[in-house]
């Protein structure tokens, strides 16, 4: 019998997002519609409508030497032309964020190709090439695993995700890179804090109710506690015993 | 060493607030008769970008404001989320309580009593301040700092 992966435990709504978010047969859902040359200019890695800068020759010049494993993985886009590496980083608020770094790096391994995520407690950030990196971003950007209060795009100075959140409902950013103005938010400054020339719209804040019923993130006092998944303790139970016992014996 | 005999109060809100709201609480406070200082509290906001490629731009950013309270102008340099006060007695607890619940109207906040200020010199505070510290300045403000606390006019 073919194995069905199941993503993970748990049968709360938490539970249940995550999975959503890991398994690529579930098609994100679109939410707004940031341009793509506003993704480039919130990235800050190139101008909107520069050439990619490369970081060498495209594959087809540079004459690949004969290697089965180059025969069996087909180049992504940005590898094929020869593209920089380049990242993107997002601190998700505790209080109820749509992601979180755990949970935007799995759900990348499983939805992407050419990536290079990296996890932190309060941010993650993912490397690819710059092309495919612009793809990626706008998925990351327009769909539910994106909300514009509690999800900040930040390169660096990413303090704030285990804070509380402003009085408009804002995540805290001592760089302020985006502000709510008339409801919607707006990027004033890229990812790593230079200002930006025009500003761009990133939509509107998801209500309370919305971000609860989304969230990939227990939280006992704004959202679903961890407590309440049985199936999730049991399991994180599980982990923790054969964790312990390893080294002594690995049988169940 | 700094008197402990003076009660001491903490309010805690449920969100970070805006230079409005801490100018709006502040001068509610400022009228009360009896509290001896206040420390507000909160994220710092740096004047220029402090890491990454963009470090040492300006750092233009709303919640870096100059608020009035009384006759005195404040700089804000922290996006405030908690106050500190010291208290001349117990019972001016209650007013303080009054005046938040006035303030603080569409979010939910915290008083609780304790000891929250530091009462005996740190290392830093003995090097900034040497041996006969004034106990009033003690845990304050930042001992680094190159700013001072800002004073009100008494009210009696």
């Amino acid at each position: 019998m073919a194995y069905t992966p199941q993503y993970g435990p748990g049968q709360s709504v938490v539970a249940e997002n995550r999975r959503k978010q890991m398994n690529p047969n579930v098609k994100l859902e679109k939410m707004r519609n940031v341009t793509d040359e506003d993704i480039v200019l919130i990235l800050g890695h190139r101008a909107p409508g520069q050439a990619y800068p490369t970081a060498h020759p495209p594959l087809a010049e540079q004459g690949e030497p004969d290697c089965p494993i180059r025969k069996i993985v087909t180049p992504t886009d940005g590898a094929k032309a020869g593209d920089r590496v380049r990242y993107i980083q997002f601190a998700d608020s505790v209080y109820n964020a749509p992601s979180q770094p755990y949970q935007r790096t799995y759900t990348e391994a499983y939805r992407y190709r050419g990536i290079d995520p990296g996890t932190l407690s309060g941010r993650q950030i993912v490397e690819c090439r710059e092309r495919d990196l612009e793809k990626i971003s706008a998925d990351l950007i327009n769909t539910n695993l994106f909300d514009p209060a509690t999800i900040g795009i930040r390169g660096a100075t990413v303090h704030g995700h285990s804070l509380r959140l402003a009085e408009d409902g804002m995540m805290f950013d001592m760089l302020q890179r985006c502000v709510l103005e008339g409801g919607t938010v707006k990027y004033v400054k890229d990812q790593i804090g230079t200002p930006l020339d025009k500003k761009v719209d990133v939509g509107k804040p998801m209500d309370a109710a919305w971000l609860k019923a989304n969230t990939t993130m227990f939280h006992s006092l704004v959202g679903t506690s961890y407590r309440s998944d049985a199936e999730y303790i049991e399991y994180i139970k599980r982990i923790h015993s054969l964790r312990t016992k390893y080294g002594f014996m690995p049988v169940e | 060493m700094a008197d402990a005999e003076f009660p001491q109060c903490r309010i805690v809100t449920e969100r970070l607030l805006k230079p409005e709201t801490v100018e709006k609480i502040l001068n509610k406070l400022a009228v009360i008769p009896g509290i001896r200082r206040i420390v507000i509290n909160g994220p710092s906001i740096p004047q220029k970008v402090p890491y990454g490629p963009a470090r040492g731009l300006d750092n233009p950013h709303s919640g870096k404001a100059t608020i009035r309270v009384g006759e005195t102008d404040v700089d804000l340099k922290v996006q405030v989320g908690t106050f500190l006060l010291e208290l001349e007695t117990r019972d001016i607890v209650s007013q303080v309580e009054e005046a938040c619940k006035e303030v603080f109207t569409n979010f939910s906040f915290s008083i609780k009593e304790g000891k929250f200020m530091r009462s005996t010199p740190t290392q830093v505070d003995y090097a900034k301040y040497g041996p006969n510290a004034n106990e009033i300045m003690l845990g304050l403000v930042d001992p680094k700092n190159k700013t001072g606390p800002t004073l009100l006019q008494g009210n009696r």
